[in-house]
């Protein structure tokens, strides 16, 4: 699920962060701009690994703050496929499953990659919400989010930042995985325990 | 930004919350203190109710010494160390063409073997620690202000 990636950056340390020891400021400023953000074909950046390289300690002309090029290394995540993964429901409709390992949350399980043959019963007060059924051998298996779900990962894309948006749209994913669980052992816990 | 290395090597869930615990995250109330940022603290979250929160670096080694036998691929090896499987239909999605590489008794001694070597996974700690973070976060802007 997490992977280090070794990046090197050139970064601009502004001076009021003089005072601070170099190692703090530097891990302060790349926290800021790193952290909680995604990185197109690398993933979800976690928490910076450690800080390895820091050369260059130079100022432009014109500028009072000083740039270093820092080299690092990034826990991101960035689950690959076919990886198992434990998730919690978060909403289901009719295209599928939504759900959420509580630091990511733009986990869809299409309709075609549910177990097979699976049904919708729609939800009365809400029109666009219903629970999914699995029929199998004669017996209801309904998957409610009341206990984890396990989903192997399909695929991961990252779509392009959009110009523009309408205004009731969804906000823009830039990192969304695209689950299964059509196969033995996926699904609810409790299906299988 | 340059990418020097997009993968400088794979993490198992265990070192991530080894590495966040070290950094001084932890489940009670003492982690506004601590210098762990609330997104990171989700991630803590997460993976202390999962079912790597009791598992030690010596339990995953020697996992791996056992399973030189069975020939799995690394990924496989990683997803079983994150997940730990106690029955055969768990351990099915993970192992590639199962039946065709493996005999079912070697199957059922690597899931003894899982179950005997990483430290189960205790009762599930509950939802509540998601709302504990969000109702820190407008806490520690405070304290950094301050």
């Amino acid at each position: 699920m997490f992977f280090l990636s070794l990046i090197e950056h050139t970064l601009r340390l502004p001076p009021h962060l003089l005072k601070l020891p170099l190692d703090e400021a530097i891990k302060g400023e790349l926290e800021a701009l790193f952290l909680d953000k995604v990185i197109p074909n690398l993933g979800l950046c976690i928490s910076i690994y450690d800080i390895g390289d820091i050369k260059d300690g130079f100022i432009y002309p014109g500028d009072g703050a000083s740039t270093y090029t820092v080299q690092f290394r990034l826990i991101m995540f960035r689950p690959f496929v076919g990886e198992i993964i434990v998730g919690k429901l978060k909403s289901s409709d009719a295209n599928g499953l939504n759900l959420s390992v509580g630091f990511f949350d733009d986990i869809h399980i299409p309709v075609h990659l549910l177990p097979n043959p699976s049904s919708l019963t729609l939800d009365p007060e809400n029109k666009h919400e219903g629970i999914w059924t699995w029929e199998f051998q004669d017996e209801q298996y309904p998957i409610d989010g009341k206990d984890e779900i396990r989903f192997r990962v399909h695929s991961i894309s990252y779509p392009p930042i959009p110009i523009e948006q309408e205004k009731e749209a969804k906000p823009f994913a830039p990192m969304v995985i695209t689950g299964s669980l059509d196969y033995d052992g996926l699904g609810p816990i409790s299906w299988w325990v | 930004m340059k990418i020097v290395q997009a993968n400088a090597g794979a993490l198992t869930n265990f070192e991530v919350l080894d590495f966040l615990r070290s950094r001084g995250a932890s489940t009670d109330p003492t982690r506004v203190i601590a210098p762990v940022a609330p997104s990171e603290f989700k991630v803590y979250d997460y993976l202390v109710q999962s079912a790597v929160c009791n598992q030690t670096r010596e339990s995953i080694n020697e996992f791996l010494k056992r399973c030189e036998k069975y020939d799995l691929a690394n990924a496989e090896k990683l997803n079983i160390i994150n997940i730990r499987p106690s029955s055969l239909v768990e351990i099915d999605p993970i192992i590639e063409e199962c039946e065709k590489r493996m005999k079912s008794e070697d199957v059922e001694e690597l899931v003894e073997m899982v179950v005997q070597v990483l430290p189960e996974h205790p009762a599930s700690v509950g939802i509540e620690r998601g709302t504990d973070v969000d109702k820190i976060s407008p806490d520690q802007e405070l304290m950094e202000a301050n």
